[in-house]
């Protein structure tokens, strides 16, 4: 049965956010076929829910919202089971390989391979790694992540402030593992 | 503007989140305080990492198509 006009435009506008989809459902599913299942879900039910997005606002926002929340509900059961971050306190990566005497730019980030980041990110807990995934790497402004998580802007702040903590302690585990840096006693990081 | 107050701005400053006043007073701080502006640079650095680690992953062409196919 051929499509409306307007739906099939709706459609391709939708479709040119896929990337941007597929990309958050992989970081957070963690699965190539259970991300497909995520974003093909998502799409049918914005489709169902036309009518509900309102013309010349924010339609990738719209839309990450609705795929995060079908994970949320389908792939996660409960916002309960998400675990929280560690505590690691104000942990300043800058500071602490400055610190240590380390050139932080030239001595880690250059030496830290593209894995090893994704892996740190996908550590992260879900709530913690879609504000990332967001702001980080999809761009988005606050506001925009707000809406697309149905927050406030300062809860967006908040776990993305932590996030980046939590990132900044596993790449620097990652170097002190891997040998990137090497962490004098004194300057261990306290659990 | 002092250093804690720069390095508070600093994660908003990297996520263009700050009124156009507060990029001013950031960057007049900045110009005159290397330690504020090696942080700067490494916290950006970090931000651009973690985009470039993560974005490379596109939906699969053949995926794309299965999706047009089935909304339009």
């Amino acid at each position: 049965m051929a499509e409306s006009p307007a739906r099939t435009a709706f459609a391709e506008e939708a479709l040119t956010h896929l990337d941007t989809l597929y990309r958050g459902a992989l970081r957070l599913t963690r699965d190539p076929d259970q991300a497909q299942d995520l974003v093909q879900e998502a799409y049918l039910r914005a489709l169902r829910y036309q009518h509900s997005y309102q013309a010349g606002t924010n339609m990738k926002a719209w839309l990450f919202a609705i795929m995060r929340n079908l994970f949320w509900d389908r792939f996660k059961g409960s916002r309960k089971e998400d675990v929280s971050l560690d505590d690691v306190g104000e942990f300043v990566l800058y500071e602490k390989l400055r610190d240590e005497g380390a050139r932080p730019e030239a001595d880690v980030l250059d030496k830290l391979a593209a894995s090893e980041v994704v892996e740190a990110v996908e550590k992260l807990p879900p709530l913690h790694r879609e504000v990332v995934l967001l702001v980080d790497v999809e761009g988005f402004s606050y506001k925009d992540a707000a809406q697309a998580l149905g927050v406030p802007i300062g809860t967006v702040m908040s776990r993305l402030h932590r996030a980046r903590q939590q990132l900044q302690k596993s790449l620097y585990d990652y170097a002190l593992e891997s040998g990137i840096v090497r962490g004098s006693n004194n300057n261990q990081v306290h659990e | 503007m002092d250093c804690p107050d720069c390095k508070e701005k600093l994660d908003r400053y990297v996520d263009r989140e700050l009124s156009s006043t507060e990029v001013l007073e950031l960057q007049l701080h900045l110009e005159g305080c290397p330690d504020c502006s090696d942080q700067y640079e490494f916290q950006a650095h970090l931000k651009r990492l973690v985009k470039h680690s993560c974005d490379c992953d596109s939906a699969p062409a053949a995926f794309r198509e299965k999706l047009r196919q089935i909304l339009t």
